[in-house]
């Protein structure tokens, strides 16, 4: 039946969507960004807590949120105020962000790998009525959680922002060239900044999603690299939001068919080995492009 | 024009600045009245930019102050000096590639209905109406990584009238300009000046500024020198006054007659630049052993590519180079140095040296593979120090140590550096780019000797320069060089500024 | 000179330092008392033989984890991918390992080392042919490639190379000629120790007054200036990205035939990139990441031991390696400029 494979696959899409949008307005404001995997483990582990102590789905979406905004502020203020590379900072966020949540599993509540506290609320799932019983479209359309709909509202919304209204401009602006933005009196580190922060929340968000969306626990590795999958995303949608939403689309399809498939001879890990392999496919190509326009070998 | 008025747009009043033991800026003084052309001269490293930054708002003074409208302010940020109108067009353009005309216009200004999106039928009536000021036409759709040089200085001139600056600092504007260009940048100033604008402008090209300041003030060593009037002075008594002496380019006397064969013979070769539009050619140039040929054209007319190519790091698409009628052209550039062709590249930060190397990492380079520098892939530390000293004596390089980062060095210094390697590999033909940028007046004299010396020794060189004196001064031959093609070739005994400068603009020489 | 040299270590030893600090922070909030965790660790790590040992052995994987690193990064190259390298260089050294059966010790362990170290450096050409002809950046190729390779390796030990019989994911067990001698028995200290240990010496030697090290170094400085002068940038590149790769490989294959004795999944609790820790600690320089390996072995080596007597976890010392690479990169400097006229 395809229709629980359509379901699967925009839920699995739904959190590396969130996470590759924020990479790419990241990247887009200049700074390529390693460590969402961090920000979404926070924003997991912050949604299940929050959604356990307070029993307020909304309180622990806008604390992920929050939390994963906290990390991104942090990591890019070391990036632009302290000169350091993005990509060391980055791959050192994920490492002691990582390290500081088990630590602090370990040490606050006891307990190591899993933390399943009690009377945690999932998010929601939106029922349509008439529509839900339509073939594909109802899959589609319908029982979907409130974060999906809104990773999906993104798109456009970001597509516009970025190409038609002030903030984007400036924003694109201050991601290649830093030192004319300053000139004209932005603050470019501040808007890249910005953008990091906004890449946080909806990384968190992307970790709330896949803690309090789908399992109702946290696990250390909840995450399962879904990080550098939303990485291979806006890689992929070479920073078009729609393009990058392609993408995030088709890793979500892939882990979708791959737990489907599990069991029938096909190897889970070559499935989850395709995004990667995608991501270095799409860049052979673009060289190969760029090196057929500019007609020079480098 | 008569002498300045006592109303005081911009200026300065005993400005100092100082990088630690260096001066930059040692009490300088100086008025532009308002609606004038005031033309601020100056040698390299006397401190024009150190002051145009302290006028911008980007750096600030240690003592001292900025004068605007008569009274002493201080001004914080680049904002504040926006606000209070003063704009600047820098050197290197800031203008963001990607983004189009129109948005590089109003960028950090941009027209918003409510929520922040941008009004774009009011941006493009704006661009219009600033373009029309001017009286220029642009395609604001146009990206600027595709438009042209010139079209982007225009660009940047119309963002500070869209910005509503009053007061506008042109630094170098002429630089990458062909003759026509330069004279429409005059007519554009002339026209903002007749609307009451105040306009700075650095520059060393004294014809220029002679041609359309209304007051000169001459800068030296960190002090104003003087501030003249161009009906009231001379271009010789300005130079007089940027060097504190005369300048004298040493007097060079004609090659022998050469052989017949050329030792570098370019054959309709044609080149593209580092993002592939084609730049250079077809050109055909022979280069004699005993010879200067100096190519004399305004920057971003193929000389980069040309020298690239001779030097064996050109992107070329046709044609060919051979090198004692050998086809040299699909050779890698280790080749084209181990067969005798040096290269002095003219942009020594980039290429011409690796800065944050020692110096004598930057003499052996490119050396460091052969004895005696090295044997059996083992380096041969006393033999590099040894050679390293000799050399850089033969070259009065002053430095620290050895195992300084070039960077340490002063511009003249680094060149030497750069001479002494190259020199080191006994070659055949030196392609020489700029090769006096950013070296002191005894500095220029020292590397023309240089140069001079090993065209006499039977050595050919290529000589790429955009200071038409040192072209008139050293060259055997001139070529011109216009959108990437030759204009024409004038003997020593031939050339003159007026002819050379034709055949710089594309004109065939008379 | 001895106050320029004193300058460069402590420039070096600022980012430990200020890492330290910031788990000390962590600690402390968690409760935990920090000068008595670090003074635990240190005597986990360095008090006694048995305990030295332990160090050394766990400073071994990052000895050439650091070396691989840092020889593509000195000469420009943004290698990230040295834990995929690892990986595979461990399974196909475990494999051979437990292949040829019968070979005498001195056949088999070069063998196998050798696998391990070709393996890693085959696993670079398609990255370094991508950068060099076509211009594509290193740095999220080898990144992806380390995904790739933990999962092939994963999928080849959970398959075709399970141990029969075995309900986790591991090979077989190597030969016994297989494995690398112990140094000092009990412990689990090992041949890879030293010959980790003299590679990086040898770097130092080839780094200094190598033809190839010279252009190298070179060429990471500013590599358009190398071209200029003539030296076949591309291809250095091309061939450093590879030593590298063969280096991780080395790394992986030691690893297994020292200290494992076979392939499992998880081989790599993240050695690769705290080479990159290394590397960046140690600036490049053997001496340098000498002492940075042993800051981290020490880290890990402790860390593990005081799980047991206190109620630290061990992941303290993730949170400190990951520190480390961030205040590393960090030019710290930075927060006493005068902030005036920085445009």
């Amino acid at each position: 039946m395809i229709d629980p494979l359509i379901h699967a696959a925009l839920l699995m899409t739904t959190p590396i969507l969130l996470a590759a949008i924020g990479g790419l307005v990241n990247r887009v404001g200049g700074i390529v960004n390693i460590g969402l995997e961090s920000m979404m483990l926070t924003g997991a582990l912050v949604a299940v807590i929050v959604s356990a102590d307070t029993g307020s789905v909304m309180l622990a979406l806008f604390a992920a949120l929050v939390a994963g905004g906290i990390v991104g502020l942090l990591m890019s203020r070391v990036v632009t105020r302290l000169a350091a590379n993005e990509i060391i900072v980055g791959l050192g966020f994920s490492v002691a962000v990582a390290g500081l949540v088990r630590f602090l599993l370990k040490s606050v509540y006891g307990v190591s790998g899993t933390f399943n506290p009690p009377g945690v609320v999932m998010l929601p799932r939106i029922d349509i009525p008439v529509i839900a019983d339509v073939p594909i479209l109802g899959a589609i359309l319908s029982g979907q959680d409130p974060l999906t709909w809104f990773a999906w509202a993104m798109v456009p919304v970001t597509a516009f922002v970025l190409a038609r209204t002030r903030l984007g401009l400036r924003l694109r602006a201050a991601g290649s060239a830093e030192t004319t933005a300053r000139a004209l009196g932005l603050d470019p580190l501040a808007i890249r900044d910005a953008s990091t922060v906004f890449a946080g929340a909806m990384s968190g968000l992307a970790g709330a999603h896949l803690s309090i969306g789908v399992v109702g626990l946290f696990n250390e590795g909840i995450t399962g690299g879904r990080g550098f999958i939303a990485l291979a995303a806006f890689y992929f949608g070479r920073n078009r939001p729609w393009r990058t939403a392609l993408g995030a689309l088709l890793f979500g399809f892939f882990e979708a068919l791959q737990i489907r498939l599990q069991g029938r001879g096909v190897p889970a890990e070559l499935v989850q080995m395709l995004p990667y392999l995608i991501v270095i496919l799409v860049l052979t190509g673009l060289g190969l492009a760029n090196r057929r326009r500019s007609g020079s070998s480098s | 024009m008569s002498a300045p008025a006592s109303r005081t747009r911009i200026g300065a009043r005993a400005i100092v600045r100082r990088f630690g033991p260096v001066i930059a800026n040692d009490g300088i003084d100086f008025a532009a009245a308002p609606g004038t052309i005031h033309a601020i001269v100056g040698g390299n490293g006397a401190g024009k930019s150190t002051l145009m930054r302290i006028l911008q708002g980007v750096d600030r003074p240690d003592d001292g102050s900025v004068i605007l409208d008569d009274r002493e302010v201080r001004l914080t940020a680049p904002a504040d000096a926006f606000a209070r109108g003063i704009g600047m067009v820098h050197q290197e353009f800031m203008l963001v590639d990607e983004l189009t005309l129109l948005e590089n216009l109003i960028l950090a200004r941009e027209p918003v209905h409510a929520g922040g999106v941008i009004d774009r039928r009011k941006a493009l009536a704006e661009a219009e109406r600033v373009a029309a000021m001017a009286g220029v036409t642009l395609d604001w759709q146009m990206r600027v990584a595709d438009a042209p040089v010139h079209i982007r200085q225009i660009l940047e001139i119309l963002r500070l009238l869209y910005r509503g600056a009053d007061v506008l600092i042109l630094d170098e504007p002429t630089a990458v300009l062909a003759p026509a260009q330069v004279r429409e940048l005059i007519g554009l100033m002339r026209r903002l000046k007749a609307e009451g604008r105040t306009i700075l402008f650095i520059s060393h090209k004294l014809d220029e500024v002679m041609n359309a300041a209304d007051a000169i003030t001459v800068i030296r060593r960190g002090r104003a020198i003087a501030t003249v009037v161009p009906g009231e002075t001379s271009k010789a008594k300005l130079s007089e006054m940027m060097v504190g002496e005369p300048i004298e380019l040493p007097l060079v006397h004609p090659a022998a007659p050469h052989a017949g064969v050329p030792v570098l013979a370019i054959d309709t070769l044609v080149a593209h630049d580092g993002r592939g539009l084609p730049r250079l050619g077809p050109i055909t140039l022979n280069l004699y052993p005993g010879e200067i040929v100096g190519i004399a054209g305004v920057a971003g007319n193929g000389q980069d590519e040309l020298a690239a190519a001779a030097a064996g790091l050109g992107q070329i698409d046709a044609g060919s180079i051979r090198m004692d009628g050998r086809d040299i052209t699909r050779a890698r550039t280790g080749s084209f140095r181990d067969l005798g062709i040096a290269y002095l590249s003219a942009d020594r930060a980039g290429d011409g040296l690796c800065l944050a190397a020692s110096i004598r990492d930057n003499f052996i380079a490119g050396s460091e593979h052969a004895p005696p520098f090295s044997q059996s892939g083992l380096l041969r530390l006393r033999a590099i120090r040894e050679g390293a000293r000799r050399a850089l004596d033969t070259l009065s390089v002053r430095y620290g140590a050895m195992g300084d980062p070039a960077k340490s060095l002063s511009g003249g210094n680094q060149q030497r550096v750069a001479i002494a390697r190259e020199f080191e590999r006994k070659p055949r033909v030196l392609i020489a780019a700029q090769p006096t940028r950013g070296v002191d007046i005894a500095g220029i004299a020292f590397i023309h000797r240089q140069i001079v010396a090993f065209r006499d020794a039977g050595g050919a060189v290529l000589l790429i320069s955009e200071e038409l004196d040192e072209i008139l001064s050293l060259s055997d031959r001139i070529v011109g060089l216009y959108g990437g093609r030759i204009t024409g070739e004038l003997d020593r005994s031939g050339a003159s500024v007026e002819r050379v400068g034709r055949l710089m603009l594309g004109e065939k020489a008379a | 000179m001895i106050r320029a040299a004193l300058a460069n270590l402590a420039a070096a030893a600022l980012p430990f330092v200020l890492a330290l600090a910031i788990g000390a922070i962590v600690l402390a909030v968690t409760g935990h008392d920090p000068i008595s965790v670090y003074a635990l660790m240190a005597s986990e790590a360095f008090g006694g033989t048995r305990r030295i040992a332990a160090t050394l052995t766990a400073t071994t994987p990052l000895l050439l984890t650091g070396l691989a690193t840092a020889i593509a990064f000195r000469a420009g190259v943004f290698n990230v991918g040295i834990e995929g390298c690892f990986y595979l260089g461990g399974l196909a050294a475990a494999t051979l390992g437990f292949w040829l059966v019968g070979w005498p010790a001195i056949a088999i362990i070069p063998v196998a080392l050798l696998a391990g170290a070709l393996i890693g450096g085959a696993w670079m050409v398609a990255p370094a042919t991508l950068k060099v002809r076509l211009g594509v950046d290193e740095v999220v190729t080898t990144l992806m490639l380390n995904f790739i390779a933990i999962n092939l390796t994963s999928w080849l030990v959970n398959g075709p190379l399970l141990a029969r019989g075995s309900a986790n994911s591991a090979t077989p067990a190597i030969e016994k000629a297989a494995e690398l001698p112990r140094l000092l028995p009990p412990s689990t200290l090992h041949l890879g120790f030293i010959i980790s240990l003299a590679l990086v010496i040898l770097y130092g030697f080839w780094d200094r007054f190598t033809v190839t090290g010279f252009r190298s170094r070179l060429v990471g400085l500013n590599a358009r200036f190398c071209r200029a002068v003539g030296i076949d940038v591309p291809s250095l590149l091309f061939r450093m990205m590879i030593l590298s790769g063969l280096i991780g490989g080395l790394a992986g294959a030691i690893h297994a035939l020292g200290l494992v004795h076979r392939f499992v999944a998880g081989f790599s609790p993240g050695y690769g990139f705290t080479g990159i820790a290394v590397a960046l600690l140690g600036r490049n320089s053997a001496l340098g990441m000498i002492l940075a390996a042993l800051v981290f072995g020490a880290l890990a080596s402790s860390g593990a031991t005081i799980q047991l007597f206190s109620d630290v976890p061990i992941e303290i010392v993730e949170v400190l390696q990951g520190t480390v690479m961030i205040f590393a990169v960090a030019k710290l400097g930075l927060l006493l400029r005068d902030r005036r006229g920085l445009a």
